[in-house]
């Protein structure tokens, strides 16, 4: 089975592309932004949200110090009801939940490892998880909140 | 003397009115209990009331009230909710009422609820910064948002669970977006990012039926809790709770205003005002 898994993410990764691009949504002119986004998200975000971005196992409760588990990136996470600024601005600067006891962060901060564009990348790589109703959901959202104007490119 | 006789008018004002609302009352809450609802309108510092199925505002602390009018959906339906905003516009939302608006002090009313999927508001809230930013809980559906007044709708969340009676949005620090939102159920109050990233349950509280919440609008990381065994504070945004005072007044409302002034209803419908975080209660006129 393991040596079946690239073969399954890849065909996941081209799917999601292919619906992505039909959907309107990361019309990455090729799939090697895709890859790109790929490549980044298993070595960044992986190892909290999970290669296939499942998650942590309850991720909606916080646990004994108070942290909020990584949640999934796919449909039934959250990720989709933020809009592009506001990824954006958790994955550059990171953030912490006020109900967390400990002194580190929730979520990471970023901005020191990823360049704009790789940020960008991954973000876009997460909305390939998404449903199509999610996309133009988020979408919507970031109508009035787009990435960062000075880093777009 | 003159205080007497406004109470007076005040008690048979009343009396009318739900003598004369006992039939409709009857009609909309033949499933389902009726519990009165308050809310504080900073501009003019008004308090406006929902008993009864019908609406009541006051301009002076309770001493008086008069009837608000209504549209003819709410004999039908059950009144949950009412808002009002500096606008100044009126809200009110509930159970085949759906949500609906007036801007000329009840005279005429818009339905907003075009976008909604149908009529059966079971909570509502407006935006604690945003006035054109309204939340409606819509039973066995979800929680919807509009950001523009209620001209348009969009499905937001699944929302808790448990079924939610009340909605109420806080300022309070912290959030990924522009606050929180609260919502109290008949077992706990659950509170959740205004990006509706997960409904997490507020710290243990073990007091039976949860009745209200509300938070001191100078200080929104202090909030209340009324519940069938008495009045709850929390220092921490509902991260833990402490019994305030365990011979207050059994409140089913709470509403704060500014000054860390604190109103409450009664099952009855009787207001009592706390200035000391709750510890001590009286009439207002008192």
């Amino acid at each position: 089975m393991p040596k079946c898994r690239p073969l399954v993410t890849m065909w996941l990764l081209l799917s999601a592309a292919g619906l992505a691009m039909a959907d309107g949504g990361p019309s990455s002119r090729d799939t090697a932004a895709l890859d790109a986004g790929d490549r980044l998200y298993r070595q960044y975000c992986a190892s909290c949200h999970g290669i296939e971005g499942e998650g942590q196992p309850n991720w909606e409760r916080q646990n004994a110090r108070g942290e909020l588990p990584a949640p999934p990136h796919g449909p039934e996470g959250h990720t989709w009801k933020h809009s592009d600024a506001m990824l954006y601005r958790i994955v550059a600067e990171g953030w912490r939940d006020p109900w967390n006891r400990t002194e580190r962060l929730t979520m990471p901060a970023f901005e020191d490892v990823l360049t704009p564009a790789e940020i960008r990348t991954v973000i876009n790589h997460l909305k390939t998880l998404w449903t199509p109703e999610q996309r133009r959901h988020q979408a919507s959202e970031s109508e009035g909140s787009p990435y960062p104007a000075d880093r777009r490119r | 003397m003159n205080k007497i006789v406004n109470r007076f008018w005040r008690a048979l004002s009343l009396t009318g009115w739900v003598m004369a609302s006992l039939g409709l009352a009857g009609v909309a809450g033949a499933s389902e209990e009726a519990s009165p609802s308050l809310h504080y309108a900073p501009m003019g510092e008004r308090l406006l009331k929902v008993q009864a199925n019908q609406l009541f505002e006051s301009t002076d602390d309770g001493e008086a009230w008069t009837m608000i009018p209504l549209p003819e959906e709410v004999s039908a339906g059950r009144l949950a909710a009412v808002a009002a905003t500096a606008e100044p516009a009126l809200y009110i939302a509930g159970p085949s009422i759906g949500v609906q608006r007036s801007t000329d002090h009840g005279e005429t009313w818009h339905a907003l609820n075009d976008d909604l999927p149908d009529q059966d508001v079971i909570a509502f809230t407006i935006h604690r910064r945003q006035p054109d930013t309204l939340y409606a809980m819509i039973a066995g559906d979800g929680l919807y948002q509009s950001e523009d007044a209620g001209a348009t709708w969009k499905k937001m969340d699944s929302g808790p669970a448990q079924p939610v009676r009340r909605l109420l949005h806080s300022d309070m620090e912290g959030s990924m977006q522009t606050g929180w939102l609260y919502a109290v159920s008949d077992d706990a109050v659950r509170l959740s990012m205004d990006c509706f990233c997960g409904w997490r349950p507020t710290g243990e509280l073990d007091a039976g039926r949860v009745h209200d919440v509300a938070y001191d609008l100078d200080a929104p990381e202090r909030v209340y809790v009324t519940t069938e065994q008495g009045l709850w504070r929390s220092d921490n945004g509902g991260q833990e709770w402490q019994r305030v005072n365990g011979d207050g007044p059994a409140l089913v409302v709470l509403v704060p205003a500014p000054e860390g002034t604190l109103y409450g209803l009664d099952r009855e419908g009787e207001l009592m005002l706390s200035e000391d975080q709750g510890q001590t209660w009286t009439l207002p006129d008192a």
